[in-house]
């Protein structure tokens, strides 16, 4: 035990060298020492552990504080080198005390340790807990920021918008000065104008008020006249009184001479009456004695009129006479009529009696029985003909029959014939066409010898030629060059006569041939049509026939129903076409009633309008004239295209008037009875002076002067 | 579909039905294609496994359900030999078109009648759909020969039935109609194998 607590020393002590030469080469040994030392240690602990408790305690201390324990070791192992058995003793209990020290120490550092780890966890608990506040804290915090961000945007735009605000505040504010200072202005004007008005106004008082005392002034001038005119009126109308006093008398006066003067012409109207008595008594005693003879007379006209009366009698009887006979005669004339019918009658028929007498006699027969007797035997000859004629028609009806089957017989003949004359026809063609297709070919054949004559001869003018020289060649190429050109023509001419007629010919047949075949569809179309008719007819028989059926529908078909709805569409549309033309008789006045009014009412306003200028013109006019005549003296009449008529104010009668005429250079007067009464003036103003307001001028005041001097006379007279 | 089938077995009613169900898409599909009323009236319909198109207008719905159920019972009892649906001009009355659906009546299946003591038929319902298809494809395709109508038309349906048929209530005798120069056309027919139908158009020709 105590060499390892020696060793243990021993290492304690060589500890700080170790340390000190940590760094020398000898690395591995050491290294390996200190290996060794560390497993001795160990196993010098362990044996601890078996020896005690403390010791195990100890060996723990000494694994987790292995160098504190060294160091104080090494402090003791220097202070007692010499070891003693007491000091030994001492040093074990110092060792066991230290032990129980260190024990102490190391519980107390284990204690810190656990307290340590604990408030190590604790504090870590609580760093997490403050990390995470933290975070919570930082969320919270950019939680915020951004809020803050939004709150700052939101009040950027407050600002913006009170910005906005304020420019548009100010804007109005301008606006509204500008408003305020024209509003003003107006009011200023308007007020200028209000005083201007009342100034205006206060002028027109003021002259309507000189105006009404002017008015009033007349009104009292106007009075004035009036009471003038009253008084004149009053003694004017005494002055008619007197007048119509004067006039009484005068009518009486006159009434009684008018009187006296019937009496003076009754009293003559007497006296003639009866010198005309004493005439008639003059007279009537010269007829009283004359008395006699007319009487005489009377007598002899008496006899004249009795003589005359019955001449009047027998005059009615002859006249009755008369009237009986002309009937008579009327019915005796148809009667003369048939007697000389008869007369007729008679003459005719003795002349054929005459007629048949000789006849008779001539057929040597005397009587009338005779007669009767040939005539039955002529009779029976007649039947026996008869019999003969009838025999004799049915002869001929055989032979009618006969001569319609010979007919038939002969149509069909003839049918033949014309089919055999048409093939006689086609025939001839055929002939008619090879005899010239024949002629053709022998004239082609004779052209064709010419030209083999030519060749020949050409052969022997060649051959001649190149003997006999150029002497009678150029006549001989004359004659080859006639012959040739004959030939040419003959060719040609053949050529044309086959190509025209074969093809003019076939033409025709084939245009005769298209009508035909033409003609014949047209037929089979109809017929065609027509039985096609009758296969229909005939398949709805057929079906009636094979299945007997009967038709059916429903009776509220659409079909009806279109129908029904046809014919209501075309009453209406009828009673529309009837309102449409009435309306269009009526001149479509309906067309725009709202329109027509209008024109009316317009046409009205325009009426009032014409009349209402109408009334002014001639309400004018007439003071016009009035203004004229008042001022001028004369009343002007415009009598017709360019003639006036003019008439003093003063003037006696409507008789003394002048008229004039509008002339290009000027007025001129027309001369009237009244202008020859003027003369003087005539002469003095219009010859003299050539002025017609001077000459009407003093026309007016020597009128004037008349009439003035007139009522001064009359007034006089009064 | 309301006939009963099983194990392809079709009986009288039945087939009247298909029949009077043919009648009613291949009018429509007539009116339609003829343009006797404005195509906006028209509605589509899948049958026999193409669109076909069916008249909105309520007049002529009832109208053809009418007449179809009194031709169906007609049909049930033979009593039927053609209908006719005439296409007429309104203003002269003349009949421009003559669409004749000949009704034929045929066995059937007799073994199978026997058996089930009916007048049954046993021809595949498919088959027959099949045969309508072809025939409501080729009225479609009519209109590229029939005719235009360029007139103001309606249309009325003829039933030609047997004398000694009853005339119901609503229903009227008509007179027969003919078109003069008519041109047929005859279009497949199909049977459900106790009915055959002919379908037959006939219009004016115009040359």
């Amino acid at each position: 035990m105590a060499k390892e607590g020696d060793m243990s020393l021993f290492n304690d002590v060589l500890e700080p060298f170790r340390r000190v030469i940590n760094t020398d080469p000898p690395k591995d040994k050491l290294s390996a020492s200190a290996k060794l030392n560390f497993s001795d240690s160990n196993q010098s602990i362990k044996e601890v552990f078996r020896s005690g408790k403390r010791k195990s305690t100890l060996g723990t201390t000494d694994l987790g504080t292995p160098e504190k324990r060294i160091r104080s070791d090494s402090t003791s192992n220097t202070a007692s080198v010499p070891p003693s058995p007491w000091e030994a003793k001492r040093l074990k209990i110092d060792l066991i005390a230290a032990k129980a020290q260190i024990t102490k120490l190391e519980a107390r550092v284990n204690h810190q340790h656990t307290i340590r780890k604990e408030m190590q966890i604790l504090f870590e608990e609580e760093k997490a807990s403050l990390i995470e506040q933290h975070k919570r804290d930082e969320r919270a915090l950019s939680d915020m920021e951004e809020r803050l961000q939004l709150i700052r945007r939101r009040e950027q735009e407050l600002k913006d918008e009170y910005n906005e605000a304020i420019k548009q505040h100010k804007e109005s504010k301008i606006k509204w000065d500008k408003d305020k200072i024209e509003l003003q202005k107006q009011i200023a004007e308007l007020k200028d104008k209000l005083l201007e008005a009342n100034v205006s106004s206060k002028d027109q008082i003021s002259e309507m008020k000189k105006d009404m005392d002017e008015l009033l002034q007349a009104l009292e001038g106007a009075q004035q006249e009036v009471e003038i005119l009253k008084k004149e009126v009053t003694r004017q109308t005494s002055r008619a009184e007197q007048c119509t006093t004067l006039r009484t008398q005068f009518e009486k006066q006159t009434f009684e001479l008018q009187q006296l003067t019937n009496k003076l012409k009754e009293l003559e109207y007497e006296r003639d009456s009866y010198k005309d008595w004493q005439q008639q008594a003059k007279t009537a005693q010269k007829r009283l004695t004359n008395m006699a003879e007319l009487e005489k007379e009377v007598v002899r006209l008496r006899a004249t009129e009795r003589n005359l009366r019955d001449a009047v009698c027998n005059k009615l009887l002859l006249e009755e006479q008369v009237h009986l006979l002309s009937t008579k005669v009327e019915t005796l004339q148809p009667l003369q009529q048939e007697l000389h019918e008869a007369t007729v009658k008679i003459a005719a028929l003795e002349s054929s009696l005459e007629e048949w007498k000789t006849a008779a006699h001539n057929h040597g027969i005397e009587t009338a029985r005779a007669l009767s007797s040939a005539l039955d035997s002529a009779f029976s000859g007649q039947l026996n003909a008869v019999a003969g004629c009838t025999e004799a028609q049915s002869l001929l009806a055989q032979l009618k029959e006969e001569v319609a089957t010979l007919k038939f017989e002969r149509d069909k003949a003839t049918t033949k014939l014309t089919d055999l004359q048409t093939v006689r026809k086609n025939q001839e063609s055929l002939i008619h066409r090879l005899q010239k297709r024949l002629l053709l070919v022998t004239r082609e054949r004779d052209s064709y010898r010419q030209q083999l004559d030519s060749y020949e001869k050409e052969l022997t003018v060649s051959l001649s030629g190149d003997v006999a020289g150029g002497a009678g060649g150029a006549a001989l190429l004359a004659a080859r060059v006639q012959q040739l050109e004959k030939s040419l023509q003959a060719h040609r001419d053949l050529l044309a006569a086959h190509d025209s007629e074969p093809r003019d010919r076939a033409l025709e047949i084939a245009r005769a041939e298209a009508n035909k075949y033409r003609d014949e569809a047209e037929t089979a179309k109809r017929e065609a049509a027509k039985l096609r008719v009758q296969r229909d007819q005939l398949q709805a028989h057929l079906e009636k026939i094979a299945a007997p059926t009967k038709v059916l529908h429903l009776a509220d078909n659409p079909a009806a129903a279109a129908q029904k709805q046809m014919q209501v569409d075309l009453k209406s549309a009828q009673e529309e076409i009837k309102k449409l033309k009435a309306a269009l008789r009526e001149g479509g006045s309906r067309a725009c009633p709202e329109e027509m009014q209008q024109l009316k009412t317009q046409l009205e306003n325009s009426r009032i309008k014409l009349q209402r200028m109408k009334e002014e013109f001639t309400s004018s006019a007439q003071e016009y004239r009035d203004v004229c005549y008042m001022l001028l003296g004369y009343k002007i009449d415009r009598t017709g295209h360019k003639n006036y008529r003019i008439s003093n104010m003063y003037a006696e009668s409507s008789d003394e008037y002048l008229t004039f005429t509008l002339c290009d250079d000027g007025i001129e007067m027309v001369h009237t009875d009244y202008s020859a009464s003027l003369g003087e003036l005539v002469e003095l103003h219009l010859h003299h002076h050539r002025s017609i307001p001077v000459f009407l001028s003093a026309l007016t005041m020597e009128l004037f002067t008349r009439t003035t001097m007139q009522q001064e006379v009359t007034s006089e007279e009064c | 579909m309301s006939q009963q089938q099983t194990k392809n077995c079709i009986t009288l009613r039945g087939s009247a039905q298909i029949i009077c169900e043919y009648l009613k898409f291949a009018m429509n599909a007539v009116l339609f294609q003829r343009g006797l009323y404005p195509p906006e009236t028209f509605k589509t319909a899948q049958q026999y496994g193409i669109n076909l198109f069916l008249s909105d207008d309520p007049q002529i719905k009832d109208f053809l359900k009418n007449l179809l159920t009194q031709s169906e019972e007609w049909i049930l009892n033979k009593k039927v030999s053609k209908l006719s649906l005439i296409i007429l001009n309104v203003a002269n009355k003349e009949v421009l078109e003559c669409w004749d659906f000949n009704v034929q009546y045929e066995e059937g299946d007799v073994e199978l009648s026997k058996e089930k003591n009916d007048t049954v038929g046993s021809k595949d319902l498919k088959k027959i759909q099949q045969e309508i298809r072809d025939v409501m494809l080729q009225v479609a395709a009519t209109i590229s020969y029939l005719p235009f109508l360029d007139c103001r038309c309606s249309f009325d349906v003829l039933v030609h039935a047997k004398t000694d048929c009853d005339i119901p209530e609503k229903w009227a005798e008509a007179e027969p109609v003919a078109i003069t120069n008519a041109q047929n056309i005859q279009l497949k027919s199909f049977s459900t194998s106790l009915h055959k139908m002919e379908t037959v158009v006939s219009f004016k020709l115009v040359d």
